[in-house]
């Protein structure tokens, strides 16, 4: 377990901010954190990186009881990063502030210097390296304070809304990172964000704190899946008593036991006389909710499992099938990222 | 009109002939407060970064304590110091009476707090964000603090020039604790004092002059500071 939270309160100018009785949180994984305005969430993600205390409580990190006393919550803050909304550089160059933390690490300066060109080039911002940091732009600022964060290869990365105040060209990028890290480094990822936003298609799991009391459910499309068998080339998953798809072999981890995230956006209706162009498994499922979202169309299907797919106006029109009726769906191999859940939970 | 006019000409031909007198006067003044803001600084500094850090019950109380003595007397201090240096005082044995020293000490006291306080300020007003960040990145409080320091320098900078503008137009410590021996302990508003004393207003004025240019030069760093500060700030 990454995080323990037992009876953790926090009271900030005679308000109660929240109240959690007993709350884990995996190692490895990407957790959102959504909640209206003022629920906590920063309170909360500061609480995570030893950067505030609780008023009341005890955490519990890899299992460690934390005591808060400054000599064990620096050890435990060199551990864990937090990335702020609105991050601030420091003065001097871009280098000199992803170099920032390993200098507190006491990192030699030559490997200092290799790993913060590295974070750099994995942010996609080494061509910035000897610009002054003052001079960046909002986005490039967020992505600094991101290859900042990456550069001391922290075992928890926290961020505080990644994508706020960021154009959609930047959003992308930094989600992207996010993703890869968590892929890589097996970086356990906890962001706060705002509901049907679109770094909430990144999580695996969601946290949800609202009137003071944090609640967890499955991410859309992220499955508890079961290797059942394993093939040379293709292996079969299960994702629920109904659903069985096939995955490259290549692509699922050694523990017969993991989480399945299917990229909505790759899924794609089937043809009506069948679809074998692709590789990948054909799912059908009952039509249970269609809006439009973002000049997209969202579709839900019952199919055993909940699949939530994303389809443009056009393909929509073209099929123009209602809430009720039973389409095909293709999973491509491109849309599903098979997560290991350091866990034993099997498909429900 | 006039006499004032012929002091001002005497009192150029003065500095000009550079006369050994007035650059002696001139050294000691540099001299004593250069050494008291370099003392101040060095304690009011790391006091002002941790009292405007740190959390602890009686915060306020020496705030308040410390904006007080933002008002004390010279020559309260003056008579404090003397009570303690003079022949009869506790350290009377040391002989710091009537020393460069006498006039340091007296001095120290009196930038001490307007360090402290400058330094609170230019600290206070620095983004939270700053010492949040190098504590998420691994700072110890050490590092933290100089993180800090290093992003508020311009307004600590600007503490220092204000605290050595203070001591440099001081008068009473150093007519009280130093005085006002030629050759010695006499500083320019000490010797100014004097000479007006006397009614010899040539060596007043060229001193006033010299007091002046060192005063302006003093407040044109203050301003260039503060202005760094403000343009940092936006």
């Amino acid at each position: 377990m990454l995080y323990e939270l037992i009876g953790l309160e926090k009271i900030l100018g005679g308000r109660k901010i929240f109240e959690i009785d007993r709350f884990s949180i995996r190692s490895g994984q990407i957790y959102s954190l959504t909640g209206p305005n003022g629920a906590g969430k920063t309170t909360l993600l500061k609480i995570l990186a030893f950067l505030d205390r609780p008023t009341a409580g005890e955490m519990r990190f890899f299992t460690k009881p934390v005591l808060q006393v400054e000599s064990d919550l620096l050890a435990l803050r060199r551990q864990v990063v937090m990335v702020d909304q609105s991050p601030l550089l420091f003065t001097g160059t871009v280098i000199d502030n992803v170099k920032f933390g390993l200098k507190m690490r006491n990192v030699p300066a030559a490997e200092r210097k290799k790993r913060a060109i590295e974070a750099l080039q994995q942010v996609g911002m080494e061509r910035f390296a000897r610009t002054e940091a003052h001079r960046l732009s909002g986005g490039e600022t967020k992505r600094v304070a991101l290859a900042r964060a990456l550069a001391i290869r922290p075992k928890v990365l926290l961020c505080d809304e990644p994508t706020a105040n960021v154009d959609s060209e930047h959003q992308k990028i930094i989600l992207d990172i996010l993703a890869a890290i968590n892929r890589q480094d097996k970086t356990s990822i906890i962001f706060s964000t705002h509901y049907q936003s679109l770094e909430q298609q990144l999580a695996h799991f969601c946290l949800h704190l609202q009137h003071g009391h944090l609640s967890e459910h499955q991410a859309d499309n992220v499955y508890h899946a079961e290797l059942i068998e394993r093939g040379q080339r293709r292996s079969s998953c299960r994702l629920s008593e109904r659903v069985v798809i096939t995955v490259p072999t290549r692509a699922v981890p050694a523990e017969p036991l993991f989480n399945l995230r299917i990229d909505q956006e790759k899924i794609r209706l089937a043809a009506i006389t069948g679809d074998r162009q692709t590789e990948g498994s054909l799912v059908e499922g009952r039509v249970v909710e269609i809006r439009e979202e973002n000049g997209s169309i969202a579709v839900k299907l019952h199919a055993g499992i909940v699949l939530d797919l994303t389809l443009s106006p056009e393909i929509y029109a073209d099929r123009s099938f209602r809430v009720g009726e039973v389409v095909a769906v293709v999973i491509p191999d491109e849309a599903v990222h098979c997560i290991p859940n350091n866990g034993d939970v099997r498909p429900e | 009109m006039e006499l004032l006019r012929d002091s001002l000409l005497s009192a150029v031909v003065l500095l000009m002939q550079l006369d050994p007198e007035l650059l002696f006067i001139i050294w000691v003044s540099l001299k004593v407060s250069t050494l008291s803001t370099l003392i101040a600084a060095t304690v009011g500094i790391p006091a002002g970064l941790l009292l405007a850090q740190a959390v602890f019950p009686g915060k306020r109380f020496i705030l308040t304590c410390l904006n007080t003595l933002l008002a004390l007397p010279t020559v309260v201090i003056g008579l404090v110091v003397y009570a303690f240096i003079s022949r009869r005082g506790t350290f009377g044995s040391l002989g710091l009476l009537y020393t460069q020293e006498a006039i340091i000490i007296g001095q120290v006291i009196l930038i001490v707090p307007l360090v402290t306080s400058l330094t609170i300020a230019a600290v206070s007003k620095l983004d939270e964000r700053y010492r949040l960040s190098a504590m998420t990145l691994g700072a110890d409080r050490y590092q933290t603090a100089l993180v800090i320091f290093k992003e508020a320098r311009f307004g600590i900078v600007a503490a220092v020039v204000a605290a050595f503008g203070r001591v440099i137009a001081e008068v009473g410590i150093g007519m009280m604790l130093g005085g006002n021996a030629k050759g010695f302990t006499r500083t320019m508003t000490t010797a100014m004092a004097l000479e007006y004393d006397k009614g010899e207003y040539v060596l007043a004025v060229a001193l006033g002059i010299v007091l002046m240019t060192i005063a302006f030069g003093v407040n044109m760093l203050f301003h260039f500071f503060q202005g760094r500060t403000r343009t940092d700030a936006l």
